[in-house]
């Protein structure tokens, strides 16, 4: 009889624990995602009376609309770009402030790390003042070296438009992945370098031979990490900074598509298919990397 | 190990160096434009210093005209409303997850894990229809209800591996000296937890008051706006009305929170990203 009670008890205090904050859960981000993958089978313009259940014709729509491939690829653009100079500086920048055994290691570590404290909004607007035409630093900082003033419109070159938005990004990001990059380094046995030390392996060989393939699962998951941030949230960059994927769409990423048809076009059952096309491409994505860089390793040790 | 080669060493410093104005750069300047007039910045280079006498009045001005110190309140109200109610709820479920067996235990942790990994731009709409048939839009508790729930898997994730890593000894404890379950929760367990919920409190902290994308759709009334979109409201005005001095004034009413709270907390932020990562 004690025992039942004791048990009855301790059921009582788990219900009371985790039961609120899962419902509440359910109500603000489970339900809202079966919504989204309910919608995306609608024609829907937002008031419930006009709603009309369409089968798969909003992703038939999606791969015909040529904004949404362009959107698509900006996306990957900006996914490779960030990938690659965010691991290539961050990891140049754990190893220096590692083993190198710089004095003032602390310093550049706690600086690097600023711009992840900083809104992106306020990372769009910082960086719209850098490439302003008229009174932008980029423009002021090459007319030192020209003749003549240099005037260009650093944001209107369609074409080019969505190499402008790399640098702001990959500035934003560095510090975060940075940090990762350290802890995975300060993990690694000192013993190895030391033994690495006495047959003489130089610098270099020392970062391809232990430093390298033992932060590989860091860079991994740090690589995936871009990936998710990437197709998630490039849209406030767009946002801000080419007034939501101009000129001419030539910057649209998915996030902002998915805004500018469900928020200004009330297609919200279109919108509710691109979310779930942003789930399927990082889904598909990730899964691709994982397998790639699994075989990598392999290859490295 | 320290670089022998002289300069490969110079090499490195270039480069830190450079990073580190980069990084400077833009902050510094956004507090010497904050104090310029129109004038100022069509004139001159985009490094001068700002000419006596310096415009300090560009704060009131944004403060007051432009509405930040309506943002800057509903920021605050948001932030701590979302971060104290995101911390409360993480820290109940992950130690009922990391402590106590029971059945679901394992999806539980499943659901909350791979939360982690869903694009919120899916949740969106929905998100929006749901908060105005709840008649939430506009309001400070819509924003923090959804912030909170934003920010329960990361924190759920972290502070379970923090309670796996505390003695299961000092529970025990508790109990023998008859201790009640919410006893040894609240006077033994969350006290000890307090690092842990300290990172958790800061990152939630950081994300809630810089957050954007939801924000800018739960809200449409400029009395409601957080300071993120207020600012990027006033960016799109400056198409229409140059006021680039105000403009950065508003920028760093923006930013210094954060840069306050990062420069207390710097320690904290580092290990809480390294904890939840490696592992």
């Amino acid at each position: 009889m004690k025992t039942n009670a004791k048990k009855l008890k301790r059921n009582l205090f788990i219900a009371s624990f985790i039961i609120p904050t899962f419902l509440f859960f359910c109500v603000f981000t489970i339900y809202p995602v079966i919504q989204a993958l309910q919608k995306s089978f609608y024609d829907w313009s937002g008031m419930s009376e006009n709603s009309e259940f369409i089968g798969f014709d909003n992703f038939v729509e999606i791969f015909k609309d040529p904004i949404i491939l362009r959107a698509i690829g900006n996306d990957y653009f900006l996914v490779v770009g960030k990938v690659i100079g965010i691991m290539i500086l961050a990891t140049f920048f754990a190893v220096a402030l590692t083993r190198f055994k710089l004095r003032s290691a602390g310093f550049f570590r706690a600086i690097f790390f600023i711009p992840n404290v900083i809104s992106v909004v306020v990372i769009g607007v910082l960086w719209n003042f850098i490439y302003n035409p008229q009174i932008g630093f980029l423009n002021a900082f090459l007319s030192l070296f020209t003749e003549k003033k240099v005037d260009i419109t650093w944001l209107g070159f369609p074409q080019h438009t969505i190499w402008m938005l790399l640098p702001p990004t990959i500035w934003a990001g560095i510090g975060f992945y940075m940090i990762l990059m350290i802890a995975a380094i300060v993990n690694i046995p000192a013993s190895y370098y030391e033994a690495a030390n006495i047959d003489g392996a130089g610098q270099w060989s020392q970062f391809r031979h232990i430093t390298m393939p033992l932060i590989w699962e860091q860079i991994k998951v740090s690589v995936v990490n871009i990936v998710i941030t990437t197709l998630n949230g490039s849209f406030v960059i767009v946002q801000l900074m080419t007034n939501g994927g101009q000129p001419d769409n030539t910057t649209q990423v998915m996030g902002s598509y998915l805004y500018r048809m469900a928020f200004q076009q009330y297609h919200f059952g279109y919108g509710a298919a691109i979310g779930v096309m942003i789930l399927i491409v990082s889904l598909i994505t990730t899964f691709i990397l994982q397998r790639v860089m699994r075989q990598e390793a392999i290859e490295m040790s | 190990m320290t670089i022998k080669n002289p300069l490969a060493k110079l090499l490195v410093w270039i480069i830190l160096a450079i990073w580190t104005v980069a990084v400077i750069y833009p902050l510094l300047w956004t507090l010497l434009d904050a104090l310029k007039n129109n004038e100022q910045f069509f004139l001159n280079a985009p490094w001068a210093l700002p000419k006596f006498p310096l415009l300090w009045s560009n704060f009131s001005y944004v403060w007051s005209k432009y509405n930040f110190g309506t943002y800057f309140m509903n920021s605050i109200i948001v932030t701590v409303g979302s971060t104290l109610l995101g911390m409360i709820l993480s820290a109940m479920t992950a130690y009922i997850l990391a402590r106590y067996e029971f059945r679901g235990n394992k999806i539980l942790y499943t659901i909350y894990i791979s939360a982690l990994m869903i694009p919120f731009a899916l949740a969106l709409i929905p998100l929006f229809f749901l908060l105005n048939d709840l008649h939430l839009i506009n309001t400070w508790l819509g924003l923090i209800l959804v912030y909170a729930a934003l920010n329960l898997p990361f924190g759920i994730f972290l502070l379970i591996g923090f309670y796996k890593s505390l003695p299961k000894e000092i529970e025990e404890a508790a109990i023998i000296d008859g201790t009640s379950h919410y006893g040894t929760f609240f006077r033994v367990m969350l006290p000890l937890s307090q690092p842990g919920l300290i990172t958790v409190m800061i990152t939630n902290m950081l994300n809630n008051w810089n957050e954007y994308f939801l924000g800018v759709v739960l809200t449409n009334e400029p009395t409601k706006y957080t300071l993120p979109i207020g600012l990027a409201v006033m960016q799109a005005e400056m198409q229409y009305r140059v006021e680039w001095g105000p403009l950065f004034a508003g920028l760093l009413i923006t930013t210094l929170p954060t840069l306050i709270v990062y420069m207390i907390y710097q320690r904290q932020i580092a290990s809480g990203i390294t904890a939840g990562a490696v592992k």
